[in-house]
């Protein structure tokens, strides 16, 4: 069922040096659109250069149908890749540029045209092929290449932040675009980026990586209201995750997470999980959207503190409230109350089942 | 800079000011605006009007006219074809461009290939690289030659290896061997510093660029030679054409390490006219002559660089 | 892509190794050589490094007198035979480059009428070969002054006329502006020698030939378009808002460009003043034109080696002298000489 298989990968660029991707283990499926997403110098971009061979592997494997490609040439790996710079090469015109790979395979010059001209059609660059890079657009290029990656069919497209070099407006086209040239083709990708909107709209699943490790694998969906560690909570989701420290306390045959200022009450569901930290601290993150001003009679939701609004943020489809919590600014996402003034009283209410506790050690998720 | 200042006072003027004023601060600033970069410019056209043109056109008429102040249009040339060494002269001075150039280049772009990774050291290796280019011409004939005399450090050093049992009188030296000591000194003087430049070209280059050619399947050489090469060409064929204008005009270390009419150059035959046969009329035409004909080649092979920086522009040397 | 293997560290250690080796080996012989004696240039082989101190034998001889001898490789030998002390001095000085008064060595040398023949030990005056070129070589001083001033009038001329024009190409469009691009390239790779010997005809016409206004002259010529080139590059990277910002913060048109475009445009001066001056600094053609008794140390040191062939080793001395300077220079320059060369940045 596995199409690509990363086992114990590991990587580290000095002897004894720090370890840069960290026993990292994810499986692929046929078809299947992964983005790496992390903040820079996670280990992302060396991951997808030790599966397309440019880097060495430090420790485990990397199989591609079950065969372990380790000891193959990039080429005969059959992956390709775009560059963030996308490498195209000057001294070439654009023809010259997506027919290179298929020269180095030795196939028939006929062949050759065949399948440039098919390349560029799928990308939409027919008009240019006589051009020189230098003559062309950020976004040409980048259509370039992207022809040229997928004119030698690979099993694996390897993208290591194709579009951070575009400005955002062509950045959202171009992405629209490669989800379309991914639905044509097929073929199995590996994505890099830092942007988690270009993760969230393209990924079938999201690998979240941090300081070498895998934090979560998962859909977007997964990843956004299943947060699996804080980091996950923090790194996804604008703006981003509230986080206070609070600590687990028992009630009346109930649990609290208690602040200095607050006493929340917690949901049923985590009792069973979160007893284990009574009388500790633990991380208690909201989303910002999840957290109301006044209390809504139709939704269910847990008292939490009564503050003041500070500052209103507008952005047309929402507001985004800003309020003073445990001496931190707490944001809030409103769609209901968009014309709130600063200064107005507001009682914050939780919606049940989405507060989330972390444990403070592992990060991880307490549930 | 003046040109928003003046906006400025247009603007701030006062709506009642009679047409005919608003109109001539108009024509003003149209005319000073348009004006400004050839004011700017004007004392370099002036100087090069005087010290560049007139003697460039003053040049010419002596090259056209004879000892006696006739006109004549080949008659100098004739001179200077039928002056001692003429022949040597065009032939060292084209097989010293030649040959130094192409010399260089290999060894240069050998070694910078070798070396083009990051290496312990490589500041001071650049540092010490650009030492002999950096050493003014005058010095290198006089270093070099205190190694070419008979008891000078050359020998003393191939003794000391006992690569050699005698002494070997390099200065000596005579036609085809004197153009290639005189090569050699080049060649040790200007290798280090074109290597430094294909280097810098060669580390610089977007690693991504030979990658890419690399996870295509390319092996080492097919990247050099489809990659690497071709985006550096350019660059180096540009260099390598500013070298020509510099070896074109060789004379120095000729003159100094073996002496006048030993390896005689175009430029050497200048400073011979002028230093050891001065004060004649006709070595004065000659100096004039020879100068002339070495300006019209190293312009020819300017414009033949100019061509070329024009055409790479189009297609675009680097990204 | 791939690491080295050990073969590979070898032949790239190697070839490190013999280019280190073949440019410092003769430059090290050259110093060595500059600070050379007499007696130690018809030395050979030579070494490497030169002496410090000069050991010469002394026996007593009749009348006052005493033998020298010294060792030049192969045993002592008798050199010279005097009781004479200003020829004793001169002999020490001119042959060890030991500069003791003869009374000195007479006085030192009468022990051996006591303990017969022994050896003595003298400090080498280092600077000897350097106080020689200016002491022998016509004109030496006097040359390295011109060779100064010269250089500071082209660097002058250069800059004030260069970086104006430079200024213009870079912040206005207008007519020509590619003709004078491409007539600038012209002049910069324009051989000063094409225009030398007419320039000699047009500074006696304004009584400047022979002087060092006149050099000056010549030699802003390619420099006056390098500096329009180089500046003009730095001020199309300046942006145009700084100066606009300083205008609209109330400052006139001059003190915004004395105030913030100029210390932007600093480097790209400093990079044509450097080039300027080392045209002046290390030309010999045209000085060898346009000068006759004004002449440069370039030319001077050209010369010498032309006169006293058997002195080398102050020539030598003198290279020393014109090369520190220019070495400076150019590794001041260094990040603009690759542009100069075809365009490669480092």
């Amino acid at each position: 069922m596995s199409y690509l298989i990363l086992k114990d990968l590991e990587k580290r660029y000095t002897k004894g040096g720090n370890l840069v991707v960290n026993k990292m283990n994810l499986s692929i499926r046929k078809g299947e659109f992964i983005v790496f997403l992390g903040p820079s110098g996670c280990g992302k971009t060396t991951t997808i250069r030790m599966i397309s061979g440019l880097e060495e592997v430090s420790g485990g494997d990397v199989l591609i149908e079950g065969e372990s490609i380790l000891h193959k040439k990039p080429k005969d790996r059959g992956v390709s890749m775009i560059f963030q710079s996308y490498a195209i090469w000057p001294h070439m015109t654009v023809f010259e540029n997506i027919a290179y790979p298929l020269k180095l395979q030795k196939l028939s010059k006929s062949e050759i045209k065949e399948r440039v001209m098919a390349a560029a059609e799928a990308t939409d660059i027919t008009a240019l092929l006589d051009r020189y890079p230098t003559q062309m657009s950020g976004g040409q290029r980048q259509r370039v290449a992207v022809a040229r990656a997928i004119v030698v069919k690979p099993k694996i497209f390897l993208m290591d932040e194709p579009l951070s070099n575009l400005d955002a407006k062509l950045r959202v086209s171009m992405r629209t675009e490669l989800k379309n040239i991914h639905n044509k083709e097929h073929a199995t990708s590996i994505f890099v980026t830092h942007d988690q909107s270009e993760a969230m709209s393209l990924a079938d699943r999201i690998v979240i990586m941090n300081k070498g490790v895998v934090e979560q694998v998962g859909t977007p969906m997964e990843v956004y209201h299943d947060s699996a560690t804080k980091f996950v909570a923090s790194f996804i989701g604008t703006p981003p995750t509230n986080f206070f420290e609070v600590s687990i306390e028992e009630m009346n045959n109930e649990l609290f997470a208690v602040s200095k200022s607050f006493q929340y009450r917690i949901q049923q569901e985590l009792r069973k999980a979160l007893k284990p930290y009574i009388h500790k601290t633990v991380d208690m993150g909201i989303r910002p959207e999840f957290i109301d001003i006044f209390h809504e009679d139709q939704v269910k939701s847990e008292y939490l503190y009564d503050t003041v609004i500070d500052f209103v943020e507008p952005q047309g489809t929402h507001s985004v409230l800003i309020v003073n919590l445990e001496g931190k600014e707490a944001k809030i996402v409103t769609t209901k109350y968009m014309d709130i003034r600063p200064g107005t009283k507001v009682s914050l209410y939780i919606r049940d089942g989405k507060a989330m506790f972390f444990d403070r050690e592992t990060t991880l998720r307490i549930k | 800079m003046s040109k928003l200042k003046l906006a400025n006072s247009n603007k701030t003027g006062l709506p009642n000011t009679d047409i005919f004023k608003k109109k001539q601060i108009d024509l003003k600033r149209v005319f000073s605006k348009k004006a400004i970069p050839y004011l700017l410019l004007l004392p370099a056209f002036i100087y090069y009007a005087i010290f560049w043109l007139a003697p460039v056109f003053a040049g010419v008429a002596e090259v056209f006219t004879d000892v006696n102040g006739q006109f004549t249009l080949t008659g100098n040339f004739k001179l200077m074809m039928h002056s001692d060494l003429f022949d040597k002269a065009v032939m060292n001075t084209a097989l010293f461009a030649a040959v130094s150039v192409m010399i260089q280049y290999f060894i240069a772009l050998l070694l910078a290939v070798l070396l083009s990774r990051k290496f312990r050291g490589a500041k001071l290796f650049m540092f010490i690289a650009m030492i002999p280019m950096a050493i003014t011409p005058t010095a290198v004939a006089i270093l070099w030659k205190t190694g070419l005399i008979k008891e000078g450090w050359i020998n003393s050093l191939l003794m000391f290896l006992h690569i050699i049992k005698e002494p070997i009188v390099f200065l000596n030296a005579e036609g085809l061997a004197a153009v290639f000591l005189i090569i050699l000194i080049d060649t040790w003087t200007v290798t280090p510093s074109v290597m430094i430049i294909l280097l810098a070209g060669l580390q610089g280059m977007q690693r991504e660029l030979k990658e890419a050619a690399y996870t295509f399947g390319a092996n080492k050489w097919r990247i050099f030679v489809d990659i690497t090469l071709p985006i550096l060409k350019p660059s180096i064929i540009t260099s390598i054409i500013l070298r020509l204008i510099a070896a074109i005009q060789v004379w120095a270390i000729a003159v100094m390490v073996l002496g006048f009419n030993k390896v005689p150059f175009l430029v050497e035959r200048i400073a011979f006219y002028v230093d050891a046969v001065p004060g004649v009329a006709t070595s004065e035409k000659l100096a004039f002559t020879f100068s002339f004909t070495t300006t019209v080649i190293v312009f020819m092979v300017t414009i033949i660089y100019l061509k070329f920086a024009k055409r790479n522009t189009k297609i675009g040397g680097s990204s | 892509m791939d690491k080295l293997n050990i073969i590979q560290k070898t032949v790239m250690g190697l070839v490190i190794t013999t280019m280190v080796f073949s440019v410092v080996v003769p430059l090290l012989f050259f110093l060595s050589i500059a600070f050379s004696s007499d007696v130690e240039m018809t030395k050979f082989p030579k070494p490497l490094i030169p002496t410090f101190t000069v050991t010469v034998k002394i026996a007593p001889a009749e009348d006052d007198q005493y033998e020298v001898f010294h060792d030049r490789g192969d045993g002592y030998r008798s050199i010279i035979t005097t009781g004479n002390p200003t020829r004793l001095e001169n002999h020490f000085r001119r042959q060890y480059s030991v500069r003791v008064p003869g009374e000195q060595l007479l006085k030192d040398f009468s022990k051996t009428r006591i303990y017969g023949p022994m050896e003595f030990q003298y400090r080498k005056d280092f600077f000897h070969n350097f106080k020689q070129f200016f002491a022998i070589v016509n004109n030496s001083i006097p040359a390295l002054k011109n060779s100064v001033l010269v250089s500071v009038y082209t660097i002058l001329i250069s800059l004030s006329i260069g970086s104006v024009a430079g200024y213009a190409m870079a912040r206005y469009s207008f007519k020509f502006k590619d003709f004078i691009n491409v007539t600038l390239l012209i002049v910069r790779m324009f051989p000063v020698v094409g225009i030398s010997i007419p320039m000699a005809i047009l500074l006696i016409k304004f009584g400047l030939f022979d002087t060092l206004l006149g050099l000056a002259l010549l030699y802003s010529v390619p420099n006056i378009a390098l500096t329009a080139w180089i500046t003009s590059s730095i001020f199309i990277g300046i942006n145009k808002e700084l100066e606009e910002a300083s205008l609209i913060f109330g400052a006139n048109s001059f003190q915004t460009f004395m105030r913030i475009t100029l210390p932007l445009a600093f480097p790209a001066l400093t990079a044509s003043s450097m080039y300027a001056f080392l045209t002046a600094w290390n030309d010999t053609i045209s000085a060898l034109i346009l000068t006759n008794k004004n002449q440069t140390l370039a030319l001077v040191v050209y010369k010498a080696i032309g006169t006293t062939s058997s002195g080398i080793q102050y020539a030598a001395a003198g290279s020393i002298i014109l090369i520190l300077p220019a070495l400076v220079f150019t590794f001041i320059v260094r990040k603009y000489v690759n542009q100069m060369w075809g365009g490669v940045e480092l």
